[in-house]
């Protein structure tokens, strides 16, 4: 049973000059409710987050608290009037013990009380006790697993106690028996009469726990209900995986003989002590076309930033039989793999022309003007495009060029991380023919990581499914939507 | 009279300033450093030329050549022995680099100061001029070595344009500063984009230091000042922003020589100090900076 | 209190703080000068470490405060001839001032570019008292009448006494329940505000702490010395000495500051025989420690003292 309204929004909008990062969001939080708050990269559900903690100014809108209109408030102040909130990323005081890091959360906001309150330090460790730091509690965050520091931060979040409770990504870079212990925590908020807010990626992960899920999408609201009802709700499922999924078999074949181009063997990323990868391998033949597929935060992204030489990794990954080990990025983009990024990189500054040149700097210049006019038959629109800056353009045309500048460097493996991402539907189907085209014509092999499924299976040769920094399962597209397809969301 | 006198001597001043203050901005544009030791690189490539043309008996022009080198010289070492270990440290947090890089070329500029002092003198130096003669620019008797100067300058100024804005290298050296995961992406080694925008910086400092020590004359002691009009001139004109620098240049510049004409020769570094204080209050990202 | 008499540490200081008060027994006057100086530049550098190493706080220019706390205290002296002690208490009233003053940009402004306001500040300030010559002496600096003895032993003690308090109070100060929330808002301002605090009066109490303990250090500096100049409590060089000093100590310290200072001093006296190459060695120095051992001497022997 839910309890009284704790925090209502209503009309709530923030720009960032011309871009329009949260429109018009309304809920309301009770006590006693787990909700999340669910959209992929670039959604605004961090920015929602941010204008309720008063990060940032909301430009329009209402936020109430307890049906206090707090909306502009300074953080502290609402931080103050019951709001707790447990970034991501976190900085602890590494000098000081978790205990002491967590009575710091209990401390009065006062220029003038120099000594703790024997209090606070009663009601520190029993808060300790309560996440189930008791044991830990005189050592230094330094010295510990990355889960305790975690359950740190959550007591400071809780050390005030706050009606509302915000959690941005909970359970990013935990495992899953970490996850589990984790999300009874969190349930536990509720017996504490508790409003809590998870923010997170997708619904996978706060399907278990919330009673209510809200999905935005390019800054709007596009579903509400329980989890289920979310996951089936059309828009949600258009914006995750695509439309209908279909899938090839017409190379399969052909490929399989072929020697490996890419071997990614056991490799591990962390970044801190947060695990990106664990012991994922992958592995690319000539000529094929290979996606992942993950959800965002799965681990793609630092998948691909490990074999262009972009993080350290544990583990090896072999290009053409040679190990890329200690090769910089530049040379090992020189030697054949080339990426090309969710977040494009392109120079905004500087023409359309002049970022695909920078591409082609290291062909001949015959070699340059061919490649160029091989690119404009793929993508019409960039040879009209050609001297305007590239920050102009639409998203996606800045996406076509941000594939072209790619290929303008002949690579031998193009790694495309997230080419749909925030792109409208009619794009898409620009992109997908283009792939095909890209298939069908040239000896090319492409690694494509995707959210949206419906994208990535057409082209496909072979997939992998990436869950939560593990390779959870591997085969040909036919069977993926057999085995695959309801459990993904 | 006087006011044409103050405007020929403020463009010729200017000029120098701006040569001085594109490099230093080039490097903050492409690698986010601030290099304090910048005025300190400037003192050596006017001392070693003074000595090299006087002491050692090489002439003005192998002295001045002598001394761009000597710039060039002080620009590398100081991006391998302070900078690059500094970006490279393990021990020291991402989030500090930037501070750490900071403290770290104001003690090598201190150290550059000193040893040039022990080195060579502590007294101002007075290069002679690279052409000798007075022309006379509507009653002002104005030397050819001022004109000469002036000319020089944007000269250089306008080769750096072609450079950034015609070449590949300079084209990458442009993408380096707008994205520089961007052009790691396209196979390019930001170490080396880094060595040409130290080289380019190496090279202008070494002739902006030369050319002041045959126009003002220069003392070790000037380091410090000349690092600091540096960093008005780059912070008035928008960090990173080269056209806003040159535009930079020519206020801070006409604002010293104004000073110095009407009010006291002392008195020259004041305004452009409480100039730059009041912009950062008001203005932070500078007159022309973007954002 | 119990906790405090069990520490080694504590009795490490107390017996360090004995055998330094007991030195005039043993050293020549001249050596004894040395140090006092020293010290003085110790509470420089404590209060400077309480802005950088806690409140985040990039000042390139400690001397700005000093010398305002300096020079206020002189002109006083000098032109209404008031006691030492109204005279010290107006530099660290003025100092104040300028604390608050540098205080507004910094809430404004990021690292570096508020790094070089300060730089700004100090330039400004040196320019002001060539400007204003009349009544500062100018560049060769003014003598005060008063001083605070003439005696050297009695000139060491008080500064020695000086420094004990304000490393007292000011590492108290980081330890207490404000310096914990200081060090929060240093670290990450956002997370801080989440937990409830005002970052900014927070920061600008540190500004006015740091301020108040630099202009006290400033005048009573000038009151040993008879005399304040620019090369003295100014310029630039000063308080880039005073930043070799916290950072060779090892930054968030506090008390390391004051040590890198003592160790800083006593070495260029030692270098002194080097002649100009003294201030080039030390800068030297300066510049490996922060390549090599970035967190500074204390900081590194308490880094392995962890992890045992």
């Amino acid at each position: 049973m839910t309890g009284e309204v704790r925090l209502e929004t209503r009309g709530l909008s923030k720009r960032f000059g011309g871009l329009v990062a949260v429109k018009d969001i309304a809920f309301k939080l009770h006590a006693n409710e787990i909700m999340g708050l669910i959209g992929p990269n670039g959604s605004g559900k961090s920015t929602v987050m941010k204008l309720i903690m008063g990060v940032e100014r909301p430009n329009a809108g209402m936020i109430k608290l307890d049906g206090v209109d707090i909306a502009g408030w300074p953080p502290h102040r609402i931080a103050r009037a019951g709001i707790g909130i447990v970034f991501q990323h976190s900085r602890p005081l590494h000098r000081q013990t978790v205990l002491e890091n967590i009575k710091l959360a209990l401390l009065p906001d006062s220029l003038l009380r120099l000594a703790v309150d024997p209090k606070v330090d009663e009601r520190a460790r029993a808060i300790a006790e309560r996440v189930e730091l008791g044991e830990v509690m005189e050592r230094r965050p330094s010295t510990l697993p990355f889960a305790y520091l975690r359950r740190m931060e959550m007591a400071k979040a809780i050390a005030r106690d706050p009606s509302v409770v915000l959690l941005d990504e909970p359970f990013a870079g935990l495992t899953a028996a970490e996850v589990a212990a984790f999300s009874e925590l969190i349930r536990s908020f509720r017996a504490e009469n508790r409003a809590v807010l998870l923010v997170d990626h997708n619904v996978k992960g706060v399907a278990a726990l919330a009673d209510r899920v809200l999905a935005m999408y390019l800054g709007e609201k596009v579903a509400e209900g329980t989890a289920e009802e979310v996951m089936r709700d059309e828009t949600v499922r258009r914006v995750y995986i695509g439309g209908k999924i279909e899938a090839s078999q017409k190379r399969a074949a052909v490929t399989a003989g072929r020697p490996p181009l890419l071997e990614v063997e056991d490799v591990s990323v962390f970044y801190g002590k947060a695990q990106a990868l664990d012991r994922v391998s992958v592995r690319v033949r000539e000529g094929e076309f290979v996606s992942i597929v993950g959800l965002n935060g799965a681990g793609k992204t630092t998948l691909f930033n490990a074999v262009s030489g972009l993080v350290p990794y544990a583990g090896t990954i072999r290009f053409a039989g040679g190990d890329l080990a200690g090769r910089s990025g530049g040379a090992i983009a020189r030697s054949g793999i080339v990426q090309c990024p969710e977040t494009r990189e392109l120079f905004g500054d500087m023409t359309v022309r002049e970022n695909l040149d920078l591409g082609g700097q290291h062909l001949s210049a015959a070699a340059r003007a061919a490649q160029l006019a091989w690119l404009f038959e793929l993508f019409p629109i960039l040879e009209d495009r050609q001297g305007q800056p590239a920050r102009t353009l639409s998203g996606g045309e800045q996406q076509m060029l941000a594939i072209s500048r790619s290929l303008m460097m002949q690579p031998k493996l193009l790694i495309l991380d997230e080419p749909t991402l925030g792109l409208a539907p009619v794009i898409l189907e620009q992109l997908s023919k283009a792939m095909e085209r890209l298939r069908r014509t040239t000896p090319i092999t492409v690694l494509l990581g995707e959210q949206n499924v419906t994208f990535a299976l057409p082209h496909a040769d072979r997939v992998y499914v990436l869950e939560h920094a593990h390779i959870v399962w591997e085969g040909d597209p036919l069977r993926f939507a057999a085995e695959m397809g309801t459990g993904y969301l | 009279m006087l006011g044409l006198q103050i405007a020929i001597d403020g463009f010729a001043i200017s000029a120098l300033y701006g040569l001085a203050a594109v490099g230093f901005t080039l490097i903050f544009g492409v690698s986010g450093v601030l290099n304090v030791a910048h005025g300190g690189i400037m003192v050596v490539a006017a001392l070693v030329g003074w000595f090299s043309a006087g002491a050692l008996g090489f002439g003005t022009y192998w002295g001045t050549l002598c001394g761009i080198l000597a710039g060039l010289v002080m620009a590398f070492a100081t991006y391998f022995v302070v900078v690059r270990p500094i970006q490279h440290s393990r021990a020291i947090p991402a989030e500090e680099t930037e501070i750490f890089v900071l403290t770290g070329t104001l003690l090598w500029g201190i150290m550059i100061e000193q040893g040039m002092a022990y080195l060579f003198t502590d007294n101002p130096v007075t290069m002679r001029p690279l052409i000798g003669g007075v022309v006379n620019i509507m009653g002002v008797r104005t030397p050819r070595n001022e004109i000469m100067i002036a000319v020089l300058c944007w000269v250089l100024i306008g080769l750096l344009w072609l450079l950034i804005n015609r070449t590949r290298g300079g084209k990458a050296l442009l993408a380096a500063a707008i994205n520089p995961r961007g052009l790691t992406l396209l196979g390019f080694e930001l170490s080396r984009i880094y060595l040409f925008v130290w080289t380019i910086y190496g090279v202008l400092a070494g002739i902006a230091g030369v050319l002041l020590a045959s126009f003002l004359g220069v003392a070790s002691s000037n380091a410090g000042p000349l690092t600091a009009s540096a960093f008005a001139i780059v912070v008035l004109g928008g960090l990173g922003s080269v056209s806003g620098s040159l535009a930079a240049a020519y206020v801070v510049g006409y604002l010293e020589t104004l000073t110095a004409y009407l009010v006291a020769p002392t008195l020259r570094p004041i305004p452009p100090l409480i100039l730059l204080v009041l912009v950062l209050y008001f203005r932070p990202q500078g007159l022309l900076g973007r954002r | 209190m119990s906790r405090i008499l069990h520490a080694p540490s504590f009795w490490i200081a107390v017996a360090a703080v004995g055998v330094a008060a007991a030195l005039p027994l043993w050293l020549s006057a001249y050596v004894l000068g040395v140090l006092t100086a020293a010290y003085y530049f110790g509470v420089f550098g404590m209060a400077w470490d309480l802005l950088f190493g806690f409140a985040g706080e990039v000042n390139f220019g400690p001397t700005f405060l000093i010398g305002i706390g300096a020079y206020a205290a002189a002109i006083l002296n000098n032109v209404l001839a008031l006691p030492i002690p109204l005279c010290v208490l107006a530099g660290a009233a003025a100092a104040l001032i300028g604390g608050l003053l540098m205080a507004l940009p910094a809430l404004r402004l990021r690292g570096p570019y508020f790094g070089v306001v300060t730089l700004v500040a100090v330039l400004l300030l040196q320019n002001a008292i060539v400007i204003f010559a009349g009544v500062t002496g100018g560049e060769i600096g003014m003598t005060v009448p008063d001083v605070l003895s003439i005696d050297t032993n009695i000139n060491y003690w008080y500064a020695l006494g000086f420094l004990v308090v304000c490393a007292v109070l000011l590492f108290g100060l980081s330890r207490s329940a404000v310096g914990l929330i200081l060090q929060a808002c240093g670290q990450d301002p956002i997370e801080a505000q989440a937990l409830g605090f005002n970052v900014v009066k927070h920061k600008v109490a540190a500004f006015c702490v740091s301020a108040v303990f630099s202009g006290v250090a400033g005048a009573m500096l000038i009151f040993y010395m008879g005399a304040a100049s620019v090369d003295t409590v100014v310029s630039i060089s000063i308080g880039v000495q005073v930043i070799i000093a916290a950072v060779l100590g090892g930054r968030r310290t506090i008390v390391g500051a004051a040590l890198g200072a003592i160790f800083l001093i006593l070495a260029s006296e030692l270098l002194r025989p080097l002649g100009q190459l003294n201030t080039f060695i030390v800068a030297a120095i300066a510049l490996a420690v922060i390549l090599f051992f970035p967190d500074g001497l204390l900081g590194y022997a308490l880094r392995v003292g962890e992890r045992k």
